[in-house]
């Protein structure tokens, strides 16, 4: 006998979608295409004049050499954010699983950082390391080391990639524990018979066995560091000194919040939206397949 | 019988029913007129003028005033444009100086204040308002496009105890940049502090107030107030790029120091970090509550080669701008104009000045003051006033007009931090932020003639 439950009824399934299907439509779909809308457009700020252009706003942004420099300065920065990200959380999920007393005493601590908003996180580190009023910044001084983040712009991408990168330790260790974890204990301890070191055990079994992890984290980091770090920047730098750490994401609100530019910062947002699908697709496609599990 | 109870019984609850259900219908008619009012203060500015729209709706019951933050001023400002473009803008916005050019570039979403007092049929005179405010938020014409409101200008303040520490006469501050930079390299020379002198708002000070105080233009166009086809030509001009070059110089040895854009370099002053700070009078209510030092206010340091001596200074801070909108009724703007009133009002006003710090934007609240003896009591409160006011009126003195000035400010900004990193020289960087800043004015020329 079919147990299989079935609706006769065409437009059933149409209408459990329609919340789901809506809140797309309205949310993701209407603004990214007025995004895209707006990107062909040329207009004041209050919106009194709209002039059709084309791609204008694109060629110009492609032949403005500043803005290609912001293409690799966010290369750079989120690549760096990724990497400090994920480094010191390996490291700690690796330390944290060989704890055996008040383990969940030292988890609970290490993912406290991530409940902490990025405005927030940015202002705290803004503080510690303000030339004027910060503490790590007086220690600094005391080592003799000349530290100034409003005009030294290699300092200033210093403090927003370790303010960015701080926060999402605690991500990638909740990942890295659980990755950990899943390792099946069998194979460490045949490792250990046939005499290997700690060093060797994580290099040859640990790591690759975590590769889907790590890769899932990377992908994750990179989109972090591109997108969500628009808070930390603001609060920290503003982008500058002379743009020093101005990334994608940070000019898209600034030509569009601050200087009113809505043709010209569309048109970023749109170059946006094709990264991101671009780094969706390669992560679906093509790497996800690659990577061993 | 007993149905004709039952029948007058429902009669009655029923009538009663319309009776409540129409009182509230007929209060509505006197429900007061709302008048929204958006600033981009915080703190005890924000505070005092949250005040005073309580103030105004106590004193009358026709409009109801609702003062709200959305924001600092740019935030504010993309809030404002955004509703404006939704059709439901606020009545009121407060607008800093810098995004004055927008404003008035966009002839259709504003209502010049001058009319919204004309049309509600009441008396405004463009006059009443201090001469420097006028020239900078006013027409050819004499009536003013939005009412000046938080009125500042730049002036130098500088710490006392450094000075005497560093041997310097504490109650002689530097009148002019050799002066400056004298006493600056004397505090390093002594260690008496840090950093010598440095600067909040870079561009608002080292370009647009040190252009006032020297009676120089930043563009084309009588300063852009002649046309939108104006250019800026800063950088062809030696005065500017010697100013910068003297900041590059000073900040080798730290006889100046860069401490960031905006308010950041205010710390550095507070913290008795920096000696000298050349900062927006607005500032002097919080040194008065946080420095723990004795320090003095001294008018914007000129340079004594300049023809004709040193210029007042222009203003700065922000004002009132009226929006407009299809479904603005008559009744909303004259309650606006009658909220502007009293805003303006020698009582306000002086009050305001008093508390916050800001500059009294009217000839009687600035007279009210001085004959209470305001000044008198407080001569390092009346520096600023004194070089904007009473400083030599000039070509110059009453300001620019530039569209997307919010943006420009930023190129120079980048431009200059650059010359300071030692990445291009003082005249590169003005060269730079110039021809940035023309390609923008450009692009505004573009949008502002199709949009009138």
């Amino acid at each position: 006998m079919d147990r299989r439950v079935t609706f006769n009824n065409k437009l059933l399934p149409y209408l459990l979608l329609a919340p789901q299907l809506a809140v797309t439509l309205v949310f993701f779909f209407w603004p990214a295409g007025q995004a895209i809308q707006m990107s062909v457009m040329e207009q004041d700020a209050f919106g009194l004049s709209k002039t059709f252009v084309g791609l204008a706003n694109f060629k110009e942004l492609f032949a403005d050499a500043e803005y290609l420099k912001t293409f690799w300065r966010t290369l750079i920065f989120s690549g760096a954010v990724a990497f400090c990200a994920l480094v010191p959380a390996l490291l700690f999920a690796v330390m944290a699983e060989r704890i055996v007393r008040g383990a969940t005493f030292y988890r609970t601590v290490l993912v406290l950082p991530y409940a902490i908003a990025p405005a927030v996180a940015g202002v705290l580190w803004l503080f510690m390391f303000n030339p004027s009023v910060g503490i790590v910044a007086y220690w600094l001084k005391k080592m003799g080391i000349d530290w100034n983040p409003k005009l030294d712009g290699n300092d200033a991408m210093i403090l927003v990639v370790m303010a960015a990168a701080w926060k999402q330790i605690s991500y990638n260790f909740l990942f890295f524990l659980a990755g950990l974890q899943s390792i099946p204990k069998a194979l460490l301890e045949a490792a250990s018979i046939d005499g290997a070191g700690e060093w060797r055990k994580f290099r040859t079994i640990v790591f690759p066995l975590l590769s889907p992890t790590t890769f899932f984290l990377l992908v994750v980091n990179i989109v972090y560091a591109f997108f969500d770090t628009f808070g930390i920047i603001d609060a920290v730098t503003s982008g500058g000194p002379a743009k020093a750490t101005e990334v994608l994401v940070y000019k898209v609100y600034y030509d569009g919040v601050v200087a009113l530019n809505l043709g010209t910062s569309s048109a970023q947002s749109v170059i946006l939206m094709a990264i991101v699908i671009l780094l969706t697709a390669i992560q679906f496609r093509y790497v996800e397949k690659k990577v061993h599990y | 019988m007993k149905l004709f109870k039952k029948m007058l019984v429902a009669t009655a609850v029923g009538s009663a029913l319309v009776a409540t259900a129409m009182l509230p219908t007929a209060s509505a008619q006197n429900k007061p007129i709302e008048i929204q009012m958006w600033m981009g203060l915080t703190g005890l500015g924000g505070e005092t003028l949250t005040k005073y729209g309580e103030e105004f709706n106590k004193m009358q019951n026709e409009y109801k005033v609702t003062v709200s933050f959305k924001g600092q001023y740019p935030e504010q400002r993309a809030a404002a444009v955004a509703a404006f473009r939704a059709g439901n803008p606020p009545h009121i916005m407060q607008m800093f100086d810098a995004g004055s050019g927008d404003m008035m570039g966009a002839k259709n979403a504003i209502v010049p204040v001058s009319e919204v007092f004309k049309k509600a049929g009441m008396q405004f005179n463009a006059g009443d308002f201090i001469a420097p405010a006028r020239g900078y938020y006013g027409t050819k014409d004499g009536s003013l496009l939005s009412m000046p409101f938080n009125v500042s200008t730049a002036v130098l303040f500088y710490n006392k105890d450094a000075f005497k520490k560093a041997g310097l006469d504490a109650n002689k501050p530097p009148a002019t940049w050799p002066e400056l930079i004298a006493a600056a390299k004397k505090v390093r020379a002594t260690n008496a502090a840090n950093c010598g002198f440095t600067t909040t708002w870079l561009a608002w000070i080292q370009l647009e107030q040190f252009g006032a105080r020297h009676n120089i233009g930043l563009g084309t166009q009588a300063n852009g107030r002649a046309g939108l086809n104006a250019e800026l030509n800063f950088a062809s001009n030696p005065a500017f790029v010697k100013q910068v070059e003297t900041l590059v110089d000073m900040q080798k040895d730290k006889s100046f120091d860069y401490k960031g854009r905006s308010n950041d370099a205010s710390a550095s002053f507070q913290n008795g970090e920096c000696a000298m700070i050349t900062q927006s009078s607005g500032a002097y209510g919080g040194y008065i509550r946080d420095a723990k030092f004795d320090w003095g206010v001294a008018p914007l340091p000129y340079w004594p080669d300049a023809k004709g001596g040193p210029y007042a200074t222009t203003v700065g801070g922000a004002s009132l701008w009226v929006f407009n909108a299809p479904n603005r009724s008559a009744a909303e703007f004259k309650g606006v104009a009658k909220f502007l009133d009293y805003l303006k009002s020698t009582a306000v006003m002086s009050d305001w000045a008093k508390t916050t710090g800001f500059l009294p934007a009217t000839n009687a609240a600035f007279k009210y003051l001085t004959d209470e003896g305001f000044y008198a009591q407080n001569p390092r409160a009346g520096v600023a006033i004194g070089t904007l006011a009473n400083g030599k009126q000039g070509e110059h003195t009453g300001g620019y007009r530039f569209g997307r000035w919010t943006e420009i400010r930023d190129f120079y900004h980048e431009e200059v931090e650059k010359a300071l990193q030692g990445k291009q020289t003082a005249k590169e960087a003005l060269e730079n932020a110039q021809k940035r800043g023309n390609a923008a004015l450009r692009q505004f020329e573009k949008t502002a003639v199709a949009a009138n």
